[in-house]
């Protein structure tokens, strides 16, 4: 499904207001400011003209910025940029991003351009931060709710609430520990700026859109070639779980994984969600299909063929081909597998990470071990 | 005559008289549906209907033993699963007395090794006391004592999906399954759209998982050079006044041997069981958080932590979180039992008697031997308890012991 909402009018009757300029320089990423981009008759294939330098020296540094700071986050400074400039230098550092065509570049640099947008949402009037929001057709109010002696500021639908803070791990973003009533989540400016910055985030990432690449002039390209070779060492290759250790080591497993590798083998009954975790679980962590299937041979419903064909679904060698991943710690909680936590599962949210530093662990043991 | 023959041939009669009776789900068009067939006994899936005609008349050329339908929507419903084009899907709960732990201790149930045979009463062990082997098959009964916990349930999400969540009544559809438990649908356009992540945030929501109930009011606080514990009010909103009401629900309740399963010091269980009318009493000024000398605010954690499971909705959270799930039609029979999957207006659950408005035969006796079977009610009629005897019995509960296995047709 598509989950980022597209910025569009609200119907409220308080959102005549329209953002001024400065407004556009700060959140150049509004359609507002686009409109005015239109407006101003700017092309990009015009950019080449010597009066646009500083548009296209400043849409390269927002790129650089983006590639460079750790965290991420694109500078926002009136005293060294002019407003119009910051405004048209965003859409020709999305084309420069575009062009690059690298996934890392393209989700750091969301993230920068958002990480910014936070830092001055945070200093904004509730007013404007309500105006911004419901540009993204937020469902949002002014609250004044009280909850002991916490006030809130603003009350989110929690629809909308869902669809920016399911993807943030701390315990104070779980729907349960929030403050809801009546479809409503109560929230404090802060946290309304940092759910914005998510839902800016993945705006911004639908906006480097690979189709529209081939139309960009060449132009962009040889600056973004440029980039590219100065800072090719920042361009990272993104992490996947995707690791094979030659050997599997019981001793590294989670407890979670644990449990459900025992019930498996004993023949005891384990739930659906249960076999696809120690499955894809099992999978990831370099076992072949023919020994998982022997793994569920003692379960009273074994059938070998179905088994197999489920093991292999998972291994990614039949059907749409995707190899899965076994669900974060979060996941399996809800579903009741995790037994508890121990010091390592602390410290991480996916079972493949407890393996991997587990092993490690077992691994430096092992070589002690030889060595001794 | 062969049971599963006979069970096929009334069912056949019932959808041929009373077809017209399904209705077509919301969007009909864009719905899989699946069927169990008496004859092969496997899942027929990736079926699709424009229409309840269409639907009404392979129901009534087959008379399947089970029917169900997707909550998911999609372009082409017949398609290969990841090909049919996923559009959305209703919010959906499984409240099942599986699930649920009831006071009948599910002594009606039983279980038998499949390894060495042994036979044993409630739910199957961890291992078998003899052979130590793990898997069994099991027998399971609705029973009054097991729905009545179901519909507890049920009452507790559908309090939490209105007050906290916002949806009203008319978003709301309940059914008692035709079986052990209840089903709860929120067709709004609102939840359609809404994935997997979501979904587990809401399951997590009404099951109280992952609540950290210093979010929700319990917290120390220095006053005049002291400390003091305060914690939320019986009548506040959302998770707050739920912890609340659960902790005082607990505390009503307690005895000693619950309050030292949480892991509380004996001294301390003495002086809550000491002063618990005091502390019950509390609760109209001010709550109960500070009679209890030594009880702190990590005993105090477990406590509400205890309370916030009382008033939890205990949902089969995988139905929840999976957006392509096929569930039983309303109005249609279930392979089980054969009583109906019956749909009522959320306001009444209160007043619904499931073991009569889900009685879909009424005329006609059948005999039948019935191996073993525990009391049970259907309508207004008790029957059994049974034991390796022959009896005559209305159809209804005479299907209902012939598809739970239990019993076979005496010609």
């Amino acid at each position: 499904m598509s989950s980022s909402a597209r910025p569009r009018n609200s119907k409220g009757r308080e959102m005549a207001k329209t953002l001024t300029l400065e407004d556009m320089a700060k959140y150049p990423f509004m359609p507002e400011a686009a409109e005015e981009v239109r407006k101003l008759g700017f092309r990009i294939d015009g950019l080449f003209e010597a009066d646009y330098a500083p548009i296209l020296d400043r849409a390269e540094r927002r790129v650089i910025e983006a590639l460079t700071t750790n965290p991420p986050e694109v500078r926002y400074d009136p005293s060294l940029y002019k407003e119009d400039v910051e405004m048209l230098s965003f859409p020709v550092a999305v084309a420069l991003v575009t062009s690059l065509a690298n996934e890392y570049v393209k989700r750091r640099y969301a993230l920068a351009e958002a990480r910014r947008a936070y830092e001055l949402l945070k200093r904004e009037s509730e007013e404007k931060i309500v105006e911004i929001a419901r540009k993204f057709g937020w469902r949002i109010r002014f609250s004044g709710e009280k909850s002991g002696v916490i006030k809130f500021d603003f009350a989110l639908n929690f629809i909308d609430y869902l669809r920016n803070a399911s993807s943030f791990h701390d315990k104070d973003w779980k729907l349960i520990n929030k403050f809801v009533i009546n479809g409503e989540v109560h929230l404090s400016k802060q946290e309304v700026a940092r759910l914005l910055q998510e839902e800016i985030r993945r705006y911004i990432e639908g906006k480097i859109d690979p189709k529209i690449k081939s139309a960009l002039p060449e132009k962009i390209f040889e600056r973004a070639e440029k980039i590219k070779q100065t800072y090719s060492s920042s361009f990272k290759e993104l992490p996947t779980e995707d690791f094979s250790p030659s050997e599997a080591a019981e001793e590294a497993f989670p407890q979670c994984i644990m449990e459900l590798y025992k019930a498996a083998q004993s023949g005891r009954h384990v739930p659906h969600v249960g076999r696809f975790a120690l499955t894809s679980f099992l999978i990831n962590i370099g076992m072949s299909p023919g020994l998982i299937v022997d793994l569920f041979r003692r379960s009273s419903d074994f059938n070998e063929r179905m088994t197999r064909y489920q093991i292999e679904h998972i291994a990614g060698e039949r059907g749409s081909g995707t190899k899965y991943t076994p669900p974060k710690c979060d996941t399996l909680q809800t579903h009741g597998l995790c037994p508890g936590m121990d010091d390592i599962c602390r410290r991480i949210k996916h079972p493949l990470t407890y393996y991997r530093r587990k092993m490690r662990a077992v691994k430096a043991k092992r070589v002690k071990e030889s060595k001794g | 005559m062969d049971t599963q023959a006979f069970i096929h041939e009334r069912f056949s009669e019932f959808y041929s008289g009373n077809a017209n009776g399904i209705e077509a789900p919301r969007s009909i068009e864009n719905r899989e549906f699946g069927f169990t067939l008496f004859k092969e006994n496997m899942m027929v899936r990736h079926k699709g209907f424009i229409n309840a005609d269409e639907l009404r008349d392979f129901i009534k050329r087959n008379a399947p033993s089970n029917v169900y339908y997707s909550t998911a929507y999609y372009s082409v419903p017949e398609a290969k699963m990841d090909e049919k084009g996923w559009l959305g899907s209703d919010l959906f709960f499984d409240i099942d007395a599986d699930h649920i732990p009831a006071k009948c201790n599910k002594i009606h149930d039983s279980w038998a090794c499949r390894k060495c045979g042994l036979r044993g009463r409630g739910p199957a062990p961890g291992k078998c006391p003899s052979c130590g082997n793990e898997s069994f098959d099991e027998r399971t009964w609705p029973c009054e004592i097991c729905l009545e916990a179901a519909r507890v349930e049920t009452m507790n999400l559908m309090d939490i999906l209105t007050s906290d969540l916002g949806f009203s009544f008319s978003d709301i559809k309940c059914s008692f399954s035709g079986h052990r438990g209840y089903h709860v649908q929120v067709e709004s356009e609102e939840v359609l759209k809404l994935d997997s992540i979501a979904r587990k945030e809401i399951v997590d929501y009404v099951t109280g998982t992952g609540i950290d109930v210093l979010f929700h009011g319990l917290e120390s606080v220095r006053r005049d050079g002291g400390k003091l514990i305060v914690g939320p009010g019986l009548d506040e909103k959302g998770w707050r006044g739920r912890a609340a009401r659960g902790t005082y629900e607990f505390l009503l309740a307690a005895t000693p041997e619950d309050l030292r399963r949480l892991g509380l010091k004996k001294s301390i269980v003495d002086e809550i069981i000491a002063n618990k009318d005091l502390m019950l009493e509390s609760w109209a000024f001010g709550g109960p958080w500070n009679i209890v000398k030594g009880l702190g605010l990590k005993g105090w954690s477990k406590i509400v932590q205890r309370g916030v499971s009382l008033q939890s909705a205990k949902i089969d959270t995988v139905v929840t979180v999976d957006i392509h799930r096929l569930i039983r039609l309303p109005n249609t029979l279930h392979g089980k039992t054969g009583l109906l999957k019956v749909s009522f207006p959320p306001n009444e659950i209160e007043e619904f008697d499931p073991l009569k408005r889900s009685v879909a035969f009424r005329k006609g006796d059948v005999k039948i031997y019935v191996e073993e079977a525990p009391k049970f009610r259907l309508g207004d009629e008790s029957f059994g308890p049974f034991k390796k005897q022959t009896v005559t019995l209305p159809l209804s509960a005479a299907l209902f012991l012939l598809c739970k296995d239990a019993a076979r047709v005496v010609d």
